[in-house]
């Protein structure tokens, strides 16, 4: 891997830890999230530097340049990623779908009473 | 006396409302029947609110749009909270004929079904609207997998006339799919070992708006309910 490859990589690691921990302290991603991308970047980090390491894992997976192999192991990563939000946000939805409901039955039970 | 609810699910309906709960107040009149209506008003556009305010038709304004689905499960919800005992689903766009509430609604009474669907296809001979052909081979396309996902031969498998006993409205009101309800309820109600029956109805071509389901949406509809009810297949219900 190229010295400066090397140094993209710490550099973008570095800047997601910092993105992450600036939302962590303003309470904008609750802890748990935050793991998730603390996790990413320190696998940047890990890949930025002990390249040697994986280039032998690269290469028993049959990947042939380590790069392929990281930018592989990072669209997973996103991909399970998107899976969970679409979870999530079914979820959230199902939750607003009760909240509309329920206040709605609420509010013209309300006006029924005050006619 | 068991009480029943009709429930009007109504989106951009102003050109309708009114016609519809007039028929079925005086039908009630007519044949001294008690039903009771709401409207639940899917955060309409429109004048269909005040329409409705203006003329004292009992009606829920959703303060957002749901979708079909999240705004029938509200009248289920309505039903299940006043404790009726039986709740009809009815259009509110005069496709659906009052006279036939009684039809619908007696299998329940006498014990004999637990879910009613009102069906166009079973008198073969009765005229009225049976959609046009393309929407006729889709709801035969439904009623196959409806069959294969639940062992039961269900024909007008899109119907939006029903009626169900207070058991289905608690389990309604609890839940109900945002997307596709029909064809979709139907085969985890039949699951779910109720009894389900259909009866012939009659029912009116639209009378003024705009149909909810749209002619470029039918392809992604027939997909999305096709992979939904082969997964009910696989699904467990106790």
């Amino acid at each position: 891997m190229s010295k400066s490859l090397i140094i993209t990589l710490v550099v973008v690691s570095i800047c997601l830890i910092i993105i992450t921990s600036h939302y962590l302290k303003k309470d904008r991603i609750p802890i748990k999230y935050s793991l998730l991308w603390y996790l990413f970047s320190l696998l940047i980090l890990v890949v930025a530097l002990f390249p040697g390491l994986f280039t032998i894992i690269s290469k028993t997976l049959g990947f042939e340049a380590m790069s392929n192999m990281v930018i592989g192991i990072i669209i997973g990563l996103l991909l399970l990623l998107t899976m969970a939000l679409t979870i999530m946000i079914a979820g959230q939805k199902k939750k607003t779908i009760l909240l509309i409901q329920e206040l709605s039955l609420l509010k013209s039970e309300v006006k029924e009473k005050n006619k | 006396m068991k009480r029943v609810l009709i429930i009007i699910p109504a989106y951009n309906e102003e050109e309708n409302i009114l016609d519809t709960y007039k028929s079925i107040i005086d039908y009630n009149k007519k044949y001294k029947t008690n039903y009771d209506v709401i409207v639940i008003n899917d955060g309409s556009k429109d004048n269909t609110s005040k329409i409705c305010h203006e003329n004292n038709i009992p009606v829920i304004d959703l303060i957002n749009n749901l979708g079909i689905g999240g705004a029938v499960q509200t009248g289920y919800k309505y039903a299940c909270y006043s404790n009726y005992d039986i709740a009809v689903q009815f259009d509110g766009d005069g496709q659906h004929d009052v006279n036939y509430v009684k039809d619908i609604i007696n299998p329940i009474i006498n014990d004999n079904a637990e879910l009613v669907i009102g069906s166009r296809f079973i008198d073969k001979k009765a005229e009225g609207f049976k959609s046009s052909f393309s929407r006729r081979v889709g709801i035969k396309i439904i009623s196959h997998l409806i069959k294969f996902a639940s062992h039961k031969k269900i024909y007008d498998t899109t119907s939006g006339f029903r009626a169900c006993n207070k058991k289905i409205i608690k389990d309604f009101a609890n839940s109900y799919p945002s997307e596709y309800p029909e064809p979709v309820t139907t085969a985890e109600i039949i699951k779910k070992g109720y009894k389900v029956e259909e009866v012939p109805v009659k029912m009116k071509e639209r009378q003024g708006g705009e149909s909810s389901i749209k002619a470029w949406k039918n392809v992604y509809y027939m997909l999305n309910v096709s992979l939904y009810l082969l997964i009910i297949k696989f699904r467990r219900y106790k």
